[in-house]
C-alpha cells in the first residue's frame, strides 16, 4: 500500500522531463592494435537524464566497458563526442565515480581507509574538516553494512564484503553520476540478489526521482538489468552498436515482489530475444 | 621475502614435521665444522685455520676489543653509505618506474655502470674524496645504489593500473597519485631492494675500507674490512680473517632480520 502511495507521489515525474546529463553523440571508438585495427563501438548515440539508472547489457565484447570508459574520461573515443551536462568529457574527474569490475580496492588501506580515500586525497573532500569527513564515512560504511569490519583490510574480507568496500568508497565521495562495471557480476547468486536490493537502495529509489543520482551500469545478467533499470540499453557485437533501448516500467521502490510481476519475465524475453542470435553466434564460433 | 614465499608453498594443514625442532637448522653447520676440525687436523698445517683455532682468535680479538671496534666503525660506514644509496634510489627507482620519459633516460646510464664493480671505483673515489671515510661511504653507497633503485623501478611499475585509474576517477593528480598509490603499491619491493642493498654494503666494506688508508701491524682503527685486509697482506692470520667473516656475516644477518621486522611493521596489509 505505501509502495502505491509513493507511485502516486513520484508519478508525475517522468524520466523524460528531466534534464539530459549524458550525452553520448554518435560515439565511435577504434583501438589500433598491431596491424588490425578492431572497431570496439561504433556509432553509439544515447543520452542519460539526470537521476536515471540505465543499464547497459550485451553479449560479451560487445563494448559495454568500452562505452563506460569513455563516459568516465578513460578512454577517448575516436570519433562523435561525450558529454556530461553540455560539457565535453576530456578525462577522468571527481564528478563521475566508477566502481571497476574487480573493485580495485587499495590493498594497504583497511576497509575504512578505503572508503576515506577520495575524501582525505581527491576533490570530493575539499571543504570538510576531519570530523564531516569521519561523520561522512561512517554513514557510508554503516550504510553498505560494513560497520564492525572497519579495521579490515581487503585480503581478509570476502568477494561480497569487498563489493560493499567499492560501493561505499564510490557513494562517499558522493559523484554526480555513477558508473559501474558489472559490479555484482564476481558475486554468487543470493549475495548478487540482496545486493541488488541495496544497490537500489543506496541509489535512493524511496526518493523522488530528482533526488537521486545519475546511474550508468553494465551487466551481462539480464534480469538484473530489468530488475535495476529505467531503461536498459541493449548493445551487439562487431562492432558493438546500440539496438535497442528498452523502458522498464516496473512500479518503483522494487523488491522480490518485482521479480514476481507478470511483466518481469516477459521484459527479461523480449531483451533476450534481441541479443540471442548473436549470443548464440559467439558461443558456437 | 623469498625465503619466506617459498616457505608459503606449503598447503595450510601440512603435518609434515618442519619446525618440530627449533635448532635444526644448527645440525648441518655443527657436522660441517667437525668436519672441517677432522680434515684441518688430518691434512693441514700450522698456519691452516681450525675452528679451534678461530675460536681461540675470536677470543683474542673480543678480548682486545679490536672486534668491537672495528665492527662498530664498518658499521658506521655502512650505515652511511646505505642511507645515502637509499636517499638518491629510492625517489630515481619511483620517478623511473612511474614515468617511461624518465626511465627512458636514466635506464641506460644505471645499467651501464652496474656491472662495474664496486672495487673498480676505488681510485676515483680515493681522487675525489681522498683516503678516509667519505671514501669509503662513496664505495659502499655506490654498490648498494643499485639492487635499490633496480626493485623500486619494478615495484613501482608492478602497481596495478586499475588502482590508477581509481585515483584519477576520484580527481586525484599525478603527484598524488604517485604518494598515495605509486609509493605503497612499491613499498614491498623496495623492501627487498633494502635488504639486498644492505647485504651488498657489507660485500664492499672490504673494498671500501682498503680507501682508509691501510696501517699495517694491525689494530682496529680501519673498520672490520680493513682489519681483514691487515690479517692477509701483511700478518697473514687466517684464523682473524674467518673470525672477521663471521663477525660480518653475523651482523648481516642481524640487520636483515631487523630490516624485515621494520617492513612487517610498515606494511601490516601484507598476510602473515
Amino acid at each position: 500500500m505505501t509502495g502505491a502511495k509513493m507511485r502516486d507521489r513520484h508519478a508525475p515525474d517522468p524520466l523524460s522531463a528531466h534534464p539530459v546529463k549524458l550525452r553520448l553523440d554518435g560515439v565511435g571508438k577504434r583501438f589500433d592494435t598491431g596491424a588490425a585495427a578492431t572497431v570496439a563501438v561504433s556509432d553509439f548515440t544515447l543520452d542519460v537524464r539526470q537521476g536515471e539508472f540505465l543499464v547497459i547489457v550485451g553479449p560479451s565484447g560487445c563494448g559495454k566497458t568500452t562505452v563506460l570508459n569513455v563516459l568516465a574520461g578513460l578512454e577517448q573515443p575516436t570519433t562523435g563526442s561525450v558529454t556530461i551536462d553540455g560539457r565535453s568529457i576530456r578525462g577522468p574527474g571527481p564528478d563521475r565515480g566508477v566502481m571497476f569490475q574487480d573493485y580495485a580496492l587499495f590493498p594497504w588501506h583497511t576497509v575504512w581507509g578505503n572508503v576515506e580515500f577520495g575524501l582525505r586525497h581527491g576533490p570530493a573532500g575539499e571543504g570538510l574538516d576531519a570530523t564531516a569527513r569521519q561523520k561522512r564515512v561512517r554513514s557510508y560504511v554503516d550504510l553498505v553494512g560494513l560497520g564492525g569490519a572497519e579495521t579490515k583490510y581487503p585480503h581478509q574480507l570476502s568477494g561480497g564484503m569487498r563489493q560493499r568496500v567499492a560501493l561505499a568508497r564510490l557513494m562517499a565521495n558522493e559523484p554526480e553520476v555513477l558508473l559501474m562495471d558489472e559490479p555484482l557480476a564476481a558475486l554468487d547468486a543470493q549475495t548478487r540478489l540482496i545486493l541488488q536490493d541495496e544497490l537500489l537502495r543506496i541509489w535512493g529509489q524511496d526518493r523522488p526521482a530528482t533526488e537521486r543520482r545519475t546511474v550508468v551500469f553494465i551487466t551481462h545478467a539480464i534480469d538484473e538489468a530489468v530488475f535495476l533499470a529505467d531503461r536498459v540499453a541493449v548493445m551487439t557485437t562487431h562492432p558493438g552498436r546500440l539496438k535497442a533501448v528498452i523502458d522498464v516500467e516496473l512500479p518503483r521502490p522494487r523488491g522480490d515482489a518485482t521479480r514476481a510481476l507478470p511483466q518481469f519475465p516477459s521484459l527479461c524475453q523480449h531483451i533476450w530475444s534481441l541479443i540471442r542470435d548473436e549470443a548464440y553466434r559467439a558461443t558456437v564460433t | 621475502m623469498s625465503a619466506t614465499a617459498i616457505r608459503d608453498l606449503r598447503v595450510p594443514g601440512d603435518r609434515t614435521p618442519g619446525h618440530a625442532w627449533p635448532w635444526r637448522g644448527l645440525l648441518l653447520p655443527l657436522a660441517l665444522v667437525v668436519l672441517w676440525q677432522v680434515w684441518g687436523m688430518v691434512s693441514g698445517n700450522v698456519r691452516t685455520p681450525l675452528p679451534t683455532r678461530v675460536l681461540a682468535a675470536a677470543g683474542a680479538l673480543i678480548a682486545s676489543g679490536d672486534l668491537f671496534s672495528g665492527i662498530t666503525q664498518s658499521l658506521g660506514r655502512v650505515f652511511a653509505g646505505f642511507a645515502v644509496a637509499s636517499l638518491i634510489a629510492i625517489p630515481l627507482g619511483l620517478a623511473m618506474g612511474a614515468s617511461r620519459a624518465v626511465e627512458r633516460n636514466v635506464d641506460p646510464l644505471v645499467e651501464s655502470f652496474r656491472p662495474i664493480a664496486a672495487i673498480a671505483i676505488l681510485p676515483l673515489a680515493i681522487l675525489w674524496l681522498g683516503t678516509g671515510t667519505a671514501a669509503a661511504v662513496m664505495i659502499v653507497a655506490y654498490a648498494a645504489f643499485f639492487p635499490i633503485v633496480i626493485n623500486t623501478i619494478a615495484g613501482a611499475k608492478r602497481v596495478d593500473p586499475t588502482l590508477l585509474r581509481a585515483a584519477a576517477t576520484m580527481g586525484l593528480g599525478k603527484l598524488k597519485t604517485l604518494r598515495t598509490v605509486v609509493v605503497p603499491a612499491a613499498l614491498p619491493a623496495i623492501g627487498v631492494g633494502l635488504r639486498i642493498g644492505m647485504g651488498v654494503a657489507w660485500t664492499a666494506i672490504v673494498a671500501a675500507e682498503l680507501a682508509v688508508g691501510a696501517k699495517a701491524g694491525g689494530g682496529a682503527t680501519g673498520g672490520i674490512g680493513q682489519m681483514m685486509f691487515v690479517y692477509y697482506a701483511y700478518s697473514i692470520e687466517l684464523n682473524r680473517i674467518v673470525v672477521c667473516m663471521i663477525a660480518v656475516g653475523l651482523v648481516a644477518l642481524a640487520l636483515d632480520r631487523l630490516i624485515r621486522l621494520g617492513m612487517r611493521l610498515l606494511m601490516p596489509w601484507l598476510p602473515r
